[in-house]
């Protein structure tokens, strides 16, 4: 293992920690649409929120498809990636979007003009983007998870933070959405959901850090500057503070104010966007001096 | 079949870089791009310091997780174990970067065929005839110099380093260089917990 000492550098030719820059604010904001976008759509299932539907589909077909086609450097050439579902994460999660797009159309589309199609369809439909949506809440925590190189993203935490935040997002956007639509009954199973939701999501997170600050060093470099580094203030104020405690009191304080609601979904996606963002830039990759015995000494 | 793999002789490896600058010139890199590196190590306090030089390049891993995680199946493994990237199939989605642990990868942007090795976007002749191996957009790597070796010669920062300290050759075989100095020396593959099977060796 890499010893502790060594700091990060940057691209140059010295031994040392260095940063992951590959995926960033594209990545980010294509893993924010197509996870709230999923989860949004998952519980408008469930909850026969129209617009949910609608806005859900938008997120993942238009949003996180736009954030992926930014970051490719060949955007025309996206296609290929679905070549590898064997043994790729990206292939499976892209196979998904495109079978959560295709069902979640019929879906929206018997939502807002029933009886267009045999009732049996429309039915299929909602089980097949269901699942689809599922994945798609989990598949980006489990690429990250896969790849051995970012100590810090190696966690087994690291999907169940997906799942979270993913549905985390689509439970808030849709109390913000249904205010008017959802039954009051309803409506307050949605916010207790919401409030158990961020206590699950603040632990999870929570308990991933603590993994990781008591891992491997990889993962204990990348909880420094979340902690006590140059992250440290966007880790704790908007992710920790902002991001759960203040949803959690939103949710807690102003069940039947709309505006309490807004307040909540906007501070609860403001934590997750963070959160994203700060996931891509605290990886970094450990070095390989550890291999020099030399080194040790 | 064989097995191509390296060792990297760290006695001798005096941290001149001259694999780096024959790497370039071999596969006419872009400015900021390396498919090798000599990094400098220092530790120790004065008076008691010391310097060590550790080269860097693809591994060409028995298990590349750039070749599992690849979602188009550009980034493959040939028969005699070097990993290659199909530049065609690429997308420049970088799963493959983020995936390696030892970052050895690198996408080809718009500013790296642009820019030009003296900078001001003047392209010389040489960059000119070597820049049309290149597809913009995508990841490139060390090949270990796949043209010179299947023509029977050792990769450019092989046959350049003026210390041998590179020293490169079939590692299923137990005769070959490489497999002697590894078994006489304790060869050891950088960050071996990342299970990837490195087939390059560090022996000091």
């Amino acid at each position: 293992m890499p010893p502790l000492n060594i700091g990060f550098v940057a691209d140059d030719f010295r031994v040392g920690y260095r940063r992951q820059q590959t995926w960033s604010w594209s990545m980010a904001a294509a893993f924010f649409c197509g996870e709230v976008g999923a989860g949004l759509f998952f519980v408008a299932e469930f909850t026969g929120l129209r617009f949910g539907l609608l806005v859900g589909l938008l997120m993942v077909a238009v949003g996180k498809a736009s954030g992926h086609l930014l970051h490719l450097g060949r955007p025309a050439h996206a296609w290929r990636a679905i070549r590898k579902v064997r043994s790729s994460w990206i292939s499976r999660g892209l196979l998904a979007i495109i079978i959560f797009t295709g069902s979640g159309l019929v879906v929206v589309g018997d939502a807002f003009l029933p009886g267009l199609v045999p009732p049996a369809i429309p039915a299929i439909a909602k089980a097949v983007a269901g699942m689809a949506a599922l994945v798609i809440m989990v598949y980006q925590g489990m690429a990250m998870s896969h790849s051995p190189s970012i100590a810090f993203w190696s966690n087994g935490l690291m999907p169940v933070t997906s799942f979270t935040y993913a549905l985390l997002g689509g439970v808030s956007l849709a109390m913000v959405l249904g205010w008017d639509t959802v039954s009051p009954a309803r409506m307050e199973m949605l916010q207790a959901f919401a409030l158990g939701l961020v206590l699950l999501g603040f632990v999870v997170v929570v308990s991933m850090v603590h993994a990781a600050k008591y891992g491997v060093h990889g993962g204990r470099k990348s909880v420094e500057r979340l902690l006590s580094g140059d992250l440290r203030v966007l880790f704790l104020l908007l992710v920790l503070v902002v991001g759960f405690a203040m949803t959690g009191l939103l949710l807690v304080f102003g069940p039947d104010r709309q505006v309490f609601i807004v307040a909540a979904a906007v501070t609860e996606l403001s934590g997750y966007f963070t959160f994203r963002i700060l996931m891509f830039k605290a990886g970094s990759y450990d070095p390989v001096v550890g291999s020099a015995r030399h080194a040790r000494r | 079949m064989t097995n191509w793999g390296m060792v990297f002789d760290l006695r001798r490896c005096i941290g001149c870089n001259a694999c780096a600058i024959a790497c370039k010139q071999e596969n006419t890199l872009p400015s900021g791009v390396f498919f090798t590196k000599t990094l400098t190590f220092t530790s120790g306090e004065y008076p008691n310091v010391k310097k060590l030089y550790v080269p860097t390049i693809c591994n060409h891993c028995e298990d590349p997780p750039c070749e599992r995680v690849c979602p188009t199946g550009a980034t493959y493994m040939r028969p005699d174990g070097i990993v290659m990237v199909e530049a065609q199939d690429c997308i420049g989605c970088g799963t493959c970067i983020v995936a390696c642990p030892y970052d050895t990868r690198t996408i080809l942007d718009e500013h790296h065929l642009q820019d030009g090795l003296f900078g001001q976007g003047h392209i010389t002749p040489f960059e000119m005839q070597g820049y049309v191996r290149f597809t913009k957009g995508t990841t490139v790597k060390c090949t270990f110099c796949h043209e010179r070796v299947d023509a029977g010669q050792d990769p450019a920062c092989v046959a350049t380093c003026p210390t041998e300290a590179r020293i490169f050759g079939d590692i299923d075989d137990p005769n070959s260089a490489p497999s002697r100095l590894i078994r006489e020396r304790n060869g050891r593959q950088p960050l071996p917990e990342k299970n990837t099977s490195p087939k390059v060796y560090y022996v000091d």
